[in-house]
């Protein structure tokens, strides 16, 4: 079974110096749950039931340092598509709607969103595109039926829900799947040998153009800070005050 | 010279501090104070590939140069606060895998390496006895060879990893009036019968490594665990302790740094008399010194690795950066307690445990007083 | 045909509340909407859909839809806005709308924007605010295309009045043989709960790790929320180490609530949790440790021990 794993590049979510303002030279980390993603892949090919993990990411060369990281994870190869622009979640999943049609992979995993953008929007649209199965949110993978079929546990709402999903599909990793290995030394010497493919969205066949513009960013207000009390008494007076209590 | 690092060595070293930060500074207080050895902690390091640096990639190693592994042991030691773990660490690769890696048969090489490179084997040497530290090959430990086995008896104390060791690197003499030319170094695997790892011992510091006596009472040892020559036990030692004196304080160095670090924020914001006590210049030229010797014990360190890696003599050289950074360490710890003034004292703060584990370096691998007579005798006095 | 599709969230037996924000959404853009309810035994629901003034209340009702499965959902939803003439396909945001709608989107090829927080309209166009960052910084977007699909936070807009002239129920017609068959529905988890839900609830009361377990937990963050007849949240770390469920995470990828009183019980305030929580009106903060962040942003902050202070705090509560 061959499995592609998109990730993608983001400022380090740890790494935040002043609350709404990114750290001046920000230190770029593959997006935690894209390491969710790719550490799934791994556990599925430990355990025999997957022979390859692709790695695909867009962006400019900076983001190679990511690539050898996945790589350093264990991944077998990764593809890099050359696209330093700011693209929205429906170009990144036309983009990789063409990718899938290259690597023709059984199943793709990736994060439920990216924590730069927090959208959660390109697994499903690429499920979409493709006219694939999805499960969204997913705390647990299980193959059935011969690698047929996937049985997947979603993080709902409501509490957890169990779905069966026919291969090829698409599925979204939540925080509870998997804790990430993390890169070692052997994986990072490894890393060196492996494969990073450089494309271009010309040279893998498709044109995108993103309809979402950023116009501005601003920091959201902030909440004034409050008052300490001292006893349980205080409180209770105060929240009577408030009339929440 | 060029003093920068590579790209690939910069990912490495990046990846060792990231790792170090997130995974190994856990319940160091606590297992100071009980003298626990953090297994857990110990086999991530072998899977992150610490434990295999050096050993060739044929046996489960890295494969890295001498400048590369030091530097790998710096971050370590800057990024991670359990001195114990890396002397437990660095007492496993010098006496135990650096031995195999130079003198061990095929055989051997293929039994023991991959385990030891991967953290799932630990390993240590049994060298120093009640009666024989400094005067290393002065050894009252036997091996007498019957049929096809060694007899050990005798008695080893500062066993590091003792309690704790797979497999111990164990010296002993055929003959005590023949000297070092009658010492053989034997790889003797726990529970081997005869052998017997008795208590553990307390210590000043590093006491989240663990350390015993171990008896040997007509120990087996099968000869093909004979490592290296019958009478090259004492060559197979010195060799191996050139390594260990190179390269076991390269971690003190990352701590000395790391202490610095601490001495300077603490110093810019801690205020008495109305300013920060970094404007003291009392202070500040304690930090000052610190600045000093993390820079010239890195020097020191980089330039023998580096002629390691060029396979030039390096006996010399050893020994200097031994007795250097350990004099260092144990100086910076005694400033960084001094800087911190009373809160330096406390267990919480994490600065008075510095010192108890660095004045072990003075001690180990060679006192500094060895070291000393090693530099004087290599000047030509 | 209105100009904007707005799809209603339910459990089987009513609609869930904060899917009705988005109408609140569709006022402001102006012009007609209609609400869609996808399922199986609809009547009830539709019936309850009728007093907020939309044009149409439009039901896709069959056995194939009992179960929300996304496939045959999004196909219904990018039919029902398509034949509808519909330019935009308005949602909550929640597991089940992020779920279906971007497929949908897809299907439809348009862009989407999720967690619209506020709209404003500059020179003919709309701009749509959003947070990112887990809600440490705000952007504001603008989308290009004939058409789009966007969910917006229940917190931000205001539940809409239900005083309206009743509206005409449309059954949508599709072929439910047609529909794909890739995906199947295996089970759920039920609890039952006699707690208010946590999105909807006034009062919310939540736990971190220092909890230490799930009784421990159940008895001082459970028993906080009974006795103001509130509903528990958590932190992840507390769902992490097995004393909550996850559906009581709150956070950044978690839920967002924004209710009168939000007591924070053993929580530092690491960013991706006051992402979730920013909005309520009064926070509570009770923590040993004084110089945790959250006690920046807390309206009142009591610096203690939570095992004793939170039995004291129920007692005083009880006794109010």
């Amino acid at each position: 079974m061959k499995i592609l794993v998109p990730f993608k590049s983001v400022p380090d979510p740890n790494d935040v110096t002043v609350a709404g303002a990114a750290a001046s030279t920000p230190k770029w980390v593959i997006n935690p749950f894209d390491e969710i993603a790719i550490e799934e892949a791994l556990r599925i090919r430990e355990r025999g039931e997957a022979t390859e993990i692709v790695g695909v990411t867009i962006g400019a060369p900076a983001v190679d340092e990511q690539i050898r990281a996945a790589l350093a994870m264990g991944v077998d190869r990764a593809i890099r598509i050359d696209d330093s622009r700011a693209l929205d979640p429906y170009a990144v999943a036309r983009i990789l709607g063409a990718v899938v049609e290259k690597e023709a992979p059984h199943v793709v995993i990736m994060g439920k969103q990216a924590v730069d953008d927090d959208s959660n929007q390109v697994g499903q649209m690429l499920a979409g595109l493709l006219g694939w199965p999805q499960a969204t949110f997913v705390s647990k993978i299980e193959f059935l039926d011969n690698r047929t079929r996937a049985q997947c546990t979603r993080e709902t709402d409501g509490g957890l829900e169990v779905v069966a999903i026919k291969l090829p599909a698409i599925i979204t990793t939540d925080l509870r799947l998997n804790e990430p290995r993390y890169v070692s030394l052997p994986g990072l010497m490894k890393a060196r040998h492996k494969l990073i493919e450089t494309l271009t969205c010309d040279q893998l066949g498709v044109t995108v153009r993103p309809r979402t513009t950023t116009l501005s960013i601003s920091s959201p207000p902030k909440r004034a800070a409050g008052t300490r009390v001292e006893s349980v008494e205080e409180l209770v007076a105060k929240l009577r005050q408030e009339q929440v209590l | 010279m060029d003093f920068a690092w590579s790209d690939q060595q910069r990912e490495l070293l990046d990846a060792v501090g990231r790792f170090a930060t997130q995974q190994l500074n856990y319940d160091v207080i606590k297992n100071d104070r009980e003298g626990i050895f953090n297994h857990e902690a110990w086999k991530k390091c072998g899977d992150f590939g610490i434990q295999g640096l050096l050993v060739p990639t044929d046996y489960g190693g890295l494969g890295t140069d001498p400048l590369t592994t030091v530097a790998v042991l710096e971050r370590l030691g800057y990024a991670c606060k359990d001195n114990g773990l890396l002397f437990s660490i660095n007492a496993h690769m010098w006496t135990a895998v650096i031995p195999l890696v130079y003198n061990g048969t095929e055989a051997q090489k293929k039994k023991y390496l991959p385990g030891l490179c991967n953290g799932t084997l630990i390993g240590g040497n049994a060298m120093s006895e009640p009666n024989s530290g400094s005067d290393a090959f002065a050894l009252a430990t036997t091996a007498i060879k019957k049929g096809s086995r060694y007899l050990l008896n005798g008695s080893k104390i500062f066993v590091t990893n003792g309690p704790i060791a797979d497999l111990l690197v164990v010296f002993a003499t055929a003959d005590k009036t023949r000297g070092s030319d009658a010492i053989s170094a034997f790889l003797v695997e726990k529970n081997s019968p005869g052998m017997n790892v008795a208590r553990k011992l307390e210590k000043m510091g590093l006491r989240t490594s663990p350390m015993a006596e171990v008896f040997f009472e007509n120990c087996e040892v099968p000869e093909e665990n004979l490592l290296g020559k019958e009478g090259g036990g004492a060559f197979l030692f010195t060799r191996s302790m050139t390594w260990e004196r190179g390269c076991i304080l390269a971690s003190a160095v990352g701590s000395m740094q790391r202490l610095l670090e601490m001495c300077i924020r603490y110093a810019n914001e801690r205020k008495q008399g109305g300013h920060s006590i970094g404007k003291f210049q009392l202070v500040a030229s304690k930090i000052v010194d610190m600045k000093l010797r993390v820079e010239s014990s890195r020097q020191m360190l980089y330039h023998y690795a580096w002629l390691s890696g060029h396979r030039k003599a390096v006996y010399l050289e050893a020994a200097m950066t031994k007795l250097h950074i350990s004099d260092c360490w144990v100086k910076c710890c005694e400033d960084a307690i001094q800087i911190h003034g009373g809160y330096g004292y406390m267990t919480e703060y994490e600065v008075e445990r510095e010192l108890r584990d660095a004045i072990a370096s003075k001690l180990y691998s060679g006192t500094s007083e060895i070291q000393r007579n090693i530099v004087a005798s290599m000047l030509g006095l | 045909m209105a100009k904007t599709l707005i799809l209603i969230e339910h459990d089987r037996q009513q609609v869930k509340r904060p899917s009705l924000h988005a109408i609140t959404l569709a006022r402001q853009l102006g012009g007609d909407y209609a609400l869609l309810v996808l399922g199986h035994g609809l009547d009830d629901i539709a019936a309850s859909l009728v007093s907020y003034g939309a044009c149409a209340v439009v039901v896709a009702d069959d056995p194939a839809l009992t179960e929300p499965l996304a496939d045959r959902y999004a196909t219904v939803i990018a039919e029902a806005t398509r034949k509808r003439g519909a330019k935009t396909l308005l949602g909550t945001s929640s597991t089940f709308s992020k779920d279906v709608l971007p497929r949908a989107a897809a299907l439809l090829d348009a862009p989407m924007v999720t967690d619209v927080l506020a709209i404003e309209e500059i020179d003919g166009s709309i701009m749509y605010r959003r947070p990112i960052n887990a809600g440490s910084m705000l952007t504001t977007v603008r989308v290009e295309g004939d058409r789009r699909v966007l969910t917006v936070r229940a917190t931000a807009f205001e539940a809409p009045a239900a005083n309206a002239a009743p509206s005409p129920i449309e059954r949508f017609a599709f072929d439910a043989a047609s529909l794909p068959n890739g995906m199947q529905f295996i089970s759920r988890e039920q609890r039952a709960s006699d707690r208010p839900d946590l999105t909807e609830s006034r009062v919310v009361v939540s736990g971190g790790r220092p909890l230490k377990d799930k009784e421990t937990f159940e008895r001082l963050v459970g028993g906080l929320a009974d006795a103001l007849g509130g509903a528990v949240g958590a932190t992840r770390a507390a769902v992490d180490a097995g004393m909550a469920p996850n559906d009581y995470q709150v956070g950044q990828t978690g839920k967002v609530v924004a209710p009168e009183l939000y007591i924070a019980l053993g929580i530092s305030g690491a960013i991706q949790h006051l992402a979730g929580i920013k909005d309520s009106r009064i926070i509570v903060a009770i923590n040993k440790d004084p110089d945790a962040p959250i006690f920046q942003m807390a309206t009142y902050g009591l610096v203690g021990d939570l095992h004793h202070i939170v039995p004291q705090l129920i007692e005083a509560v009880r006794r109010a």
